[in-house]
């Protein structure tokens, strides 16, 4: 109970300074949406597909737009409609990554011969080639449903033509769009599929894990002042001299490091998952866990700064010095994979990197409370590592 | 039973022996003090009774409780005022009160009682809701002591809480000490101030280099020390001129120089005096000034140990 009672006094103290809720509210909140969008996006449905201008000699054509819709339902291109000398300015000024230019007659008359499409972009640029795979690719399905349903009425010489061709189009056409969808390939037992684009295709999918470890870290200058203050002020001694036992003291401070964390740790969740679309209730059993142990190992941190500086300006110092030390080495700022061998090996290493594991194999990978488990363990190997230095120095500190 | 009991303790810091076979005791219901210049060893001895240091050697018992074998019954009955300011500034004095009154146990209507009737005795029921940090010196000395007499222990430990404060709230610390006394609670009162020893205490114990040099009544004491009184000198001279002389008057039991001041303890200052003045034009000299004071603990401190109480403090 005494516990209890000094936990609450210390989060009094906190929440009395103004320039703690700073640093553990506004803070981490402004450089979360600031480093979103210095990793490419200002918000979650922005599209970042290529632009591609479709100048049509036909704009009616019906199975011309057909193969239009194709391209917009892609994952990889975004036509436009343009003028040609709109889409000529647009080109010259990188407003488009190329231009598509259907000539008149494309489905006009589905059984005739087609005229052929002219793509015009930067062959030698990975855009360039990937517009021309992509609308390769529609053509060719295209071209395709188009011979099925030329084959469908040679086949049926009793029926209407037009009529036969239009379905046997149709259906062709579908069949080519759910094979897109479904894939061909399916998995068995497997992780969940990575996707491909960075991060997710959402940056804060990095940037709020990396904000939300970096200021749970930062957050130790508030609470390991805390006990800076309690040996400065001599109450830590006036405690002494109470029936609460030195373990208790420790326990005391070290929980409400820990609700500092915790509760900065919800806020940001819960901001990711609400403000920035970072899917942390995928899982929240799984998010739950890595922020307990998260929480834990920072207040152990914290506790053993508290316990081992001498003075608030070294509070600071050694603060900083862990969060710089974690946070660059640890891959919050940018993902390990982006950096070298040895300096990923190095971070992989400390355990900010355990907590973005933690954190990014559910909200990146789309994996549940089982891979939890072995970041959380880390975690709290650490916490555990931690708080015993922090105990073995409270002795020697009050002897 | 006695209220406190030591026998024999010790404590070294490195090679330094901050206290040396420390013995004394406190009856139920007295105020004792601890009399000494600083480093005389009077904190480190309250540290070990209060828990905060661990003895090297032998023990302490606070109603026949060890601090050693039995810390948290001897601590239940104890109520530690630090000599430093002990309280969070940036909360006010009755939500500090409150924080220490959970800590020494209590809860509830109890705690509010205790609350309300301490910020009573220490007169600060007017600004109790104001940051502790906004206080004046004497303002925080009395919560200071406040805190410590919530749960009413029984033992009463002060560690001179009267160091730099205003006269003003001097009294209300040492007023406020009787009244604790009448209550019932013994009082370990440590001090280098011999006037707040004389005035507050049953029994002094006079420490000097972490031992007990001279234990008893204030009257005791004096009687110890003969009945001296102190008498300090100026000269227009330097003092090696008359010393020799004045080295050889009757009724002079202690002659001492400390920067160019002259003491001396005597037996009646009224027939020395005159043979005093005497020598000294003998010698050439002029005498300045003249302070003669009444026999006191000062003086029992100079008799034993050869120099002054304040000249350490």
């Amino acid at each position: 109970m005494k516990v209890l009672i000094l936990t609450l006094k210390d989060l009094e103290q906190i929440v009395n300074d103004r320039k703690s809720l700073l640093f553990l509210v506004v803070m981490p909140i402004v450089f979360t949406f600031f480093m979103g969008i210095a990793y490419g996006g200002s918000t979650t449905t922005a599209d970042t597909r290529l632009r591609l201008a479709w100048i049509s000699a036909d704009p009616e054509a019906p199975l011309a737009q057909r193969l239009f819709e194709r391209l917009a339902g892609s994952a990889t291109v975004n036509p436009v409609r343009m003028a040609a000398a709109e889409a000529q300015t647009a080109l010259t000024n990188n407003e488009v990554a190329g231009m598509l230019i259907v000539p008149g007659g494309f489905g006009v008359e589905p059984m005739a011969a087609q005229p052929a499409l002219q793509l015009v972009a930067d062959p030698a640029s990975v855009s360039g080639q990937t517009l021309y795979r992509t609308v390769q690719l529609a053509l060719t399905e295209w071209l395709s449903s188009a011979e099925i349903a030329r084959l469908s009425v040679a086949a049926a010489p009793g029926e209407d033509p037009a009529q036969t061709w239009q379905i046997a189009f149709d259906q062709a056409w579908a069949a080519w769009g759910e094979q897109v969808v479904s894939g061909r390939v399916r998995v068995e037992q497997a992780v969940a599929i990575a996707s491909e684009a960075p991060f997710g295709g959402n940056p804060y999918n990095q940037t709020s894990p990396g904000i939300l470890v970096q200021f749970a870290i930062f957050g130790l200058v508030s609470s390991a002042q805390i006990l800076m203050q309690e040996r400065k002020l001599r109450t830590l001694q006036r405690l002494l001299t109470t029936e609460m036992r030195p373990w208790e003291i420790v326990a005391g401070h070290m929980l409400a490091m820990f609700a500092v964390v915790f509760g900065q740790t919800v806020l940001l969740i819960a901001l990711g998952q609400w403000a920035l679309g970072v899917d942390y209730l995928r899982d929240a059993g799984a998010t739950f866990l890595i922020a307990i142990a998260l929480g834990l190992w920072v207040a152990c941190l914290g506790l053993l700064i508290g316990v081992v500086a001498r003075s608030d300006d070294q509070v600071v110092l050694y603060s900083m010095l862990a969060m710089f030390v974690f946070s660059a080495l640890g891959g919050t700022w940018f993902p390990l994979e982006f950096a070298g061998g040895v300096f990923a090996a190095i971070g992989g290493l400390l355990p900010s990197a355990w907590a973005m594991i933690g954190f990014q194999n559910i909200v990146i990978r789309g994996q549940g409370l089982a891979s939890a488990w072995a970041p959380a363990g880390v975690l709290l190997a650490y916490a555990l590592g931690f708080f015993g230095l922090a105990v073995w120095r409270f002795q020697k500190v009050i002897g | 039973m006695n209220a406190i009991e030591v026998r024999d303790l010790n404590k070294s810091f490195g090679k330094v022996q901050a206290v040396a076979g420390l013995s004394f005791f406190a009856r139920q219901g007295e105020v004792l003090s601890l009399l000494g210049p600083n480093g005389a060893g009077k904190s480190t001895t309250i540290s070990m009774l209060s828990g905060l240091i661990e003895p090297d050697g032998g023990s302490a018992e606070i109603f026949g409780h060890s601090i050693r074998a039995e810390p948290q019954a001897a601590k239940a009955r104890l109520g530690v005022v630090p000599q430093e300011i002990a309280l969070y500034p940036d909360l006010t004095a009755r939500e500090n009160l409150i924080f220490w009154g959970k800590m020494y146990g209590l809860r509830g209507a109890a705690l509010a009682k205790r609350v309300d009737a301490v910020l009573e005795t220490i007169g600060l029921n007017g600004r109790q809701r104001d940051r502790v940090g906004t206080y004046s010196g004497g303002m925080k000395r009395r919560v200071n002591i406040g805190a410590a007499l919530l749960h009413e222990p029984a033992v009463v430990i002060m560690d001179e809480p009267t160091v730099g404060i205003d006269p003003q709230s001097r009294r209300h610390i040492l007023d406020h000490v009787k009244a604790l006394n009448r209550a019932g609670a013994t009082v370990l009162y440590t001090t280098h101030y011999m006037e707040e020893a004389a005035e507050l205490s049953d029994h002094i114990a006079i420490l000097d280099q972490g031992r007990v040099i001279a234990y008893g009544t204030h009257a005791e004491l004096i009687a110890q020390s003969g009945g001296l009184a102190r008498i300090d000198l100026t000269l227009n001279v330097e003092a090696e001129r008359v010393l020799p002389a004045w080295r050889s008057v009757p009724g002079l039991a202690h002659l001492d120089v400390v920067d160019g001041h002259v003491t001396a303890l005597v037996d009646d200052s009224n027939a020395l005096l005159p043979r005093l003045f005497e020598l000294a034009t003998q010698a050439g000299a002029r005498i300045m000034t003249v302070d003669i004071r009444e026999p006191n603990l000062e003086s029992v401190f100079l008799e034993l140990t050869g120099k002054a109480l304040r000249d350490e403090a």
